[in-house]
């Protein structure tokens, strides 16, 4: 009995039942206000603002697009214009206005196949330099987007010419503690893991861990790069230690089997 | 045959007989005591005493005591009475054995009803336990739903609060602007009034449209003030490509540690598969290990093709198509050597043969299909078989419509066939 209460517990706040397939849920920056992607029964896209009112969840908007929605940030934009930056399942990369969201502030056909993830850095206040998107594609490329440039990718980093391609899952910005430094981490299902580094504009680090790459994520990215979670198939998670780089080993890491992973921004130990 | 004892001492009140027995350097046992309510036996082998009692007494609450010499035993009466005597007298021997059997049966009797009251005894007890047990687990629970409550009111609350704060500055904000906005307006009109004399109706007319100017002007302070700002941010990246190469993984699938061992043991059985089925064909005796192995072949007849040496590779093909006739790319293979070499017919064959055995089109095949199609078009036009030839380019662009070289082909012998057309 004692040990049941000392266990920290999970209080659920509100519950509600959804009758599409749900892909991400974002929290709308400096808002009580949360913001729900997915897919339709009918094969189109949805996207849902809720608001959280007293205990429960209230919706205020609800949103259709023509293809189904994979993820979305808020990363890359300002506070005071909260765009969203959202990937779907055809390779499309959109921004929209939540405010007037019939047509996307930026639009690109960013891949050939679904954008598995995205994440933004450079907006909402938090660290420098520019604004910038990083998709994560089914088609094996991960492409870096400023929003400013139309059409092409800042950063196109993709198989070699006669390499078959393996399946992107995961993104993540990083090391982003002034204007020039950047870092993308990617994911691969064969168990690769990629660092990019964005101003040398090479391949920093990679390695390859045996299960495929689910998740990964800095704990924070707009500080030195820190430490790096990345999860993956069979309930396994490796935490790397990304201060010190070995020249031919990499980075240092550790790994344990558990069954879910969320970093939390305000306690960055905890998991 | 037992010894009976038969001196025993007496004595009762109206509720009670006090009875005792002496027992001359005897070891007794409450097991030697045997008591039903109208029987008494103490059986002490090779000793016996026994006592069909005047009335019934209660046995349960009776009690013997074995002492050093004797046993004392205080038997409670049923009845309040005063007996006549201990034992009952006159009895018959049938009478006897009677009593006797009826003592037994009375004692086992109660012996089972004492086994059942026990066990029902039991199962009350742990009932009870269990209760109380799930009593104190629902206790805990509560406080720990009462606990998450609490704390789940205390954040709504907390974030209700929050919101009017966040409401209240923004309204600030929106009044404070319109403040500023109402201001300018003002002054605007006050310079107006002065400059033009014209009726109200006119001015007010101006000065609403001056509004918009206003406004727009605002407009583009603000979006000067962001340009300012734009500018503070680097400019985009230019554009760079970064190549990378993967871990090479045979399986679509993604990568599963659990599923490592499996995926190893299906290459090796694919492997094996491939390998020399037949082993005794004689003139295999001679060739080495390797040269059995119908892939290895395969790559050995790519290279020779590689440096021209079309016969030599058609021989490493052959080979290999005797160990297994099942693979496509084989016959694939061979007929380019035979286009290479002329043998038209042979080319034929062989590209038929590989996409016989490419059924069921898929993706996957797409590649070798549209090989063997275009090698199969050449020998036909080669032959001077233009249709057949067209039919077979024009499957290879079904398959594959973006290849170029193929179309242009298609193209040419398009017009071939129009030119003898015409011709003839």
């Amino acid at each position: 009995m004692s040990s049941v209460s000392e266990r920290p517990q999970v209080v659920a706040h509100a519950q509600q039942a959804l009758n599409y397939t749900l892909f991400d849920c974002k929290w709308v920056p400096r808002s009580a206000r949360l913001l729900c992607l997915g897919s339709a029964a009918r094969g189109t896209g949805i996207l849902q603002l809720y608001e959280l009112r007293s205990g429960r969840l209230v919706l205020l908007r609800e949103i259709e697009k023509p293809k189904p929605i994979k993820c979305g940030t808020f990363g890359a934009t300002s506070l005071q214009q909260r765009y969203l930056a959202t990937g779907d399942f055809v390779g499309n990369l959109n921004i929209w206005n939540l405010e007037a969201p019939e047509t996307p502030v930026y639009s690109v056909k960013g891949h050939k196949e679904i954008i598995n993830s995205i994440d933004g850095v450079g907006g909402l206040g938090i660290g420098e330099g520019a604004p910038e998107i990083v998709t994560g594609s089914r088609d094996g490329t991960v492409k870096v987007w400023d929003p400013r440039q139309k059409d092409t990718p800042v950063v196109n980093m993709e198989p070699a010419d006669g390499e078959s391609k393996r399946d992107c899952w995961t993104v993540a910005f990083g090391n982003a503690y002034n204007q020039e430094e950047r870092v993308v981490c990617a994911g691969y299902d064969n168990g690769d893991i990629k660092l990019f580094d964005l101003k040398t504009m090479s391949l920093r680090w990679e390695t390859s861990i045996k299960n495929g790459v689910c998740s990964v994520e800095f704990d924070r990215k707009d500080v030195n790069m820190n430490k790096l979670v990345a999860t993956s198939l069979e309930g396994k998670f490796h935490v790397f230690d990304m201060r010190t780089q070995h020249p031919t080993k990499g980075f240092a890491s550790v790994s344990e089997k558990v069954w879910s992973d969320r970093e939390l921004l305000s306690k960055r130990h905890t998991f | 045959m037992p010894l009976w004892l038969q001196e025993y001492s007496w004595r009762q009140t109206g509720s009670a007989v006090y009875l005792s027995l002496p027992l001359r350097g005897l070891r007794v046992s409450p097991a030697n005591i045997f008591c039903t309510d109208q029987y008494l036996k103490v059986s002490v082998p090779p000793f016996l005493f026994e006592a069909f009692l005047y009335a019934p007494i209660d046995d349960t609450n009776s009690t013997a005591k074995i002492g050093n010499e004797n046993i004392f035993f205080t038997l409670y009466k049923k009845e309040v009475a005063i007996w006549d005597s201990l034992t009952l007298a006159n009895a018959s021997k049938e009478k006897l054995q009677y009593l006797r059997q009826d003592a037994v049966l009375k004692a086992h009797k109660k012996a089972k009803e004492e086994t059942e009251a026990k066990k029902v005894k039991k199962q009350e007890h742990k009932r009870y336990a269990l209760e109380a047990t799930m009593k104190l687990e629902e206790a805990e629970r509560t406080r720990i739903e009462d606990l998450k409550e609490k704390e789940r009111q205390e954040v709504t609350k907390e974030l209700e609060l929050w919101k009017k704060q966040q409401k209240e500055a923004e309204h600030q904000n929106r009044v404070q602007k319109e403040g500023e906005l109402h201001q300018e307006v003002q002054q605007f009109n006050e310079k107006e009034k002065g400059k033009i004399n014209k009726s109200r109706v006119p001015n007010e007319g101006t000065s609403k449209t001056r509004l918009k100017p206003t406004k727009g002007c605002r407009g583009s302070c603000s979006m000067f003030s962001e340009n300012l700002k734009e500018e503070q941010l680097p400019a985009p990246r230019c554009a760079a490509t970064i190549k990378i190469n993967f871990t090479s993984r045979v399986f679509p699938t993604p990568l599963r540690e659990s599923r490592v061992a499996e995926e190893e043991e299906w290459l090796h059985k694919q492997a094996e598969a491939r390998r020399i089925v037949n082993a005794d064909l004689s003139e295999l005796e001679g060739l080495k290990e390797e040269e059995k192995n119908p892939d290895w072949l395969k790559d050995k007849g790519n290279k020779m093709f590689a440096t021209g040496n079309y016969l030599a590779a058609v021989n490493a093909y052959n080979l290999a198509i005797r160990l297994n006739n099942k693979l496509p790319l084989l016959y694939l293979n061979r007929a380019a050597c035979h286009l290479k070499l002329r043998n038209l017919h042979k080319a034929i064959k062989d590209s038929s043969k590989a996409l016989e055995l490419l059924t069921p089109p898929v993706p996957d095949n797409n590649s070798a299909r549209v090989k063997a199609y275009v090698r199969r078009g050449t020998a036909f036009c080669q032959l001077e078989l233009y249709t057949e030839g067209l039919q077979d380019y024009e499957a290879a662009l079904k398959i594959d419509p973006k290849n170029e070289a193929i179309e242009k082909d298609a193209e040419k012998i398009r017009h071939l066939i129009q030119g003898t057309m015409q011709d003839s």
